[in-house]
């Protein structure tokens, strides 16, 4: 299969079953660099499937993943993977979940904390640096987790649902925040959600998955100019994508 | 946004802890006494049955001279096997965790060791070993290691397994996850089961000085004021020893607490020291 030079992500038929029970049905997605693309489907479709696929945390039946021109299939340690639960581990401060990654894999340096530290006041963490997780608000919480993800210095992100346990006003927050540091950064994301605003806000892509055994129903490029603002919400070209992509989801569903 | 308190509130907060926890004791040592002495002024009973709490106070401050040494000895008994029982117990259960085959053939053994009923083989103990402290030692030992063992393997065995995945996909090494991840993460069952054993220590070292019948112990000295009926000394050493349990007890709470400052302080300590700012911190609003 060719591979063009931009595409940073190529996932070659993928499968999964569990113990007879089809979780993910044959799965073939590219995604180019710097892109930022959602994945929306229906609860047990098989998202966070895939993504465990991707990361290598689990084996698949058939089918590949390439970063790059590298296979990673079955191989950790290649993509940032914030999961669905946050994870922070409680005994340690902000800045020392930040660096966990660094801590599980070499001794971590002055380099690493001073990096951490500077990313973290960055984006919104300044005051909250030495304070334990359980002393966190969730909206707070999820900003570690995203930043102890992003310091692993992958360029492919995969977010499951970091926004799903948020109230509107903090994940519109959150939105923002997020599209802030994805043009700082240039990383190529992956998003689950099951809110199909947040999907078509953040997106260049947005695919729609069928109810399980999941698989890719649709993908729908959102060309809505950047950068999005809280007007793109009511934009009408904004409305005609959330029609498409919930007659999608709902066609596929029933 | 926190939910934890600015650090001046929550060192307010700690003393009012303290204090409550003083209080509570208090209560109930003045309940207990109360209750000793509503016992004697409703039944009568002959003194050498049960003695009032006078008579063994007395009895204690009377002899303190003797007892001081002897509850020392004791102490140091269960020091020495209460670390070496709560060491191997912590070990044991590592090695159960990680080598999957040793927790299969260990745990049969491990159940038995707690099957063997001590007083019967103390005697043994000393007449293999000698006349001397560490027979007792490892009673204790032997009393301690197992409600570590037991529990600690319990707390790596129920980790999250998402919080393992996530090591995983961090790149973690083996034994840097077990160090920043594994071990913190059960360092709540290794304490309860640190707590059960503080509470059985002084159980294990009574019965080492039971089997050693020609040392100069605790236990031996009690025994010697039973043959004398001195009731009021035997309740008397009775109250000393409960209260070496009791001193082990809130030792191991007080290092629990020392151990896992997350759990009571909204920041950490370090920070703090070096002087930063203390000021309660707000969401910045951006
Ligand atoms: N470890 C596992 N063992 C057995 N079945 C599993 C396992 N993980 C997932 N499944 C099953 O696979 C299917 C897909 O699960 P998955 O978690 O990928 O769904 P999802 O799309 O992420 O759902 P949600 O939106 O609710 O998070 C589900 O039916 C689930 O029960
Ligand atoms: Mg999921």
């Amino acid at each position: 299969m060719g591979v063009s030079t931009s595409t940073v992500l190529a996932i070659n038929g993928v499968r999964k079953t569990f113990a007879n029970n089809v979780a993910l049905d044959e799965t073939s997605l590219e995604l180019t660099a710097g892109s930022f693309t959602s994945l929306v489907g229906p609860s047990g479709c098989g998202k966070s499937t895939l993504f465990n696929v991707i990361s290598g945390l689990l084996r698949p039946d058939t089918g590949s993943i390439a970063l790059g021109d590298r296979d990673i299939t079955n191989s950790t340690g290649h993509v940032g993977y914030m999961l669905q639960k946050d994870l922070l581990v409680p005994w340690r401060t902000v800045l020392g979940n930040i660096t966990l990654a660094a801590a599980l894999t070499r001794k971590v340096t002055a380099q690493d904390r001073r990096e951490a530290e500077q990313n973290a006041r960055r984006y919104g963490l300044g005051e909250f640096l030495h304070h334990y997780p359980g002393a966190l608000s969730g909206g707070m919480r999820q900003r570690v987790a995203l930043m102890r993800t992003l310091a692993t210095n992958q360029s492919l992100l995969l977010l499951d649902e970091p926004f799903g346990a948020l109230d509107s006003q903090t994940r519109l927050d959150m939105q923002q925040w997020l599209l802030q540091i994805w043009a700082d950064l240039k990383k190529t994301v992956i998003f689950v959600t099951h809110d199909v605003d947040e999907a078509i806000f953040l997106s260049d892509r947005v695919i729609v998955m069928s109810p399980r055994p999941g698989r890719v129903v649709a993908d729908i490029v959102v060309d809505l100019p950047r950068p999005r603002t809280l007007e793109t919400l009511t934009d009408p070209a904004f409305v005609d994508f959330k029609r498409e992509v919930l007659r999608l989801l709902h066609r596929s569903s029933s | 946004m926190t939910r934890g308190e600015g650090t001046e509130l929550s060192a307010l907060r700690r003393w009012r802890l303290v204090g409550a926890l003083v209080l509570w004791s208090v209560t109930s040592l003045v309940v207990f006494v109360a209750a000793w002495q509503a016992v004697i002024a409703i039944f009568h009973p002959a003194p050498y049955v049960i003695p009032t709490p006078h008579d063994t106070y007395f009895a204690v401050t009377h002899n303190w001279s003797s007892i001081w040494p002897l509850a020392v000895g004791t102490f140091r008994e269960t020091l020495y096997g209460f670390a070496a029982g709560a060491v191997l117990g912590f070990f044991l259960a590592v090695a159960m965790y990680k080598v999957r085959i040793f927790r299969s053939l260990s745990y049969p053994f491990i159940i038995a060791s707690q099957a063997i009923p001590i007083i019967a083989i103390a005697p043994i103990l000393v007449l293999v070993i000698g006349f001397n402290i560490y027979p007792t030692i490892i009673i204790v030992a032997w009393i301690v290691f197992f409600p570590v063992t037991i529990n600690t393997l319990d707390g790596f065995l129920n980790l999250d397994a998402d919080l393992l995945n996530l090591t995983r996909v961090l790149g973690a090494r083996r034994w840097r996850r077990f160090w920043f991840v594994e071990l913190p993460g059960t360092v709540t069952p290794l304490f309860s089961g640190l707590k059960i054993g503080a509470a059985y220590a002084v159980t294990g070292a009574i019965i080492g000085e039971q089997a050693d019948s020609s040392g100069s112990s605790l236990f031996q000295y009690q025994f010697a004021a039973n043959n004398s009926s001195r009731t009021d000394l035997v309740y008397g050493l009775t109250i000393v020893m409960m209260a070496i349990g009791l001193l082990w007890f809130v030792l191991i709470v007080g290092l629990d607490h020392l151990a896992t400052p997350w759990k009571h302080r909204p920041t950490s300590r370090r920070w703090r020291d070096r002087g930063r700012t203390t000021s309660t911190p707000s969401l910045r609003n951006e």
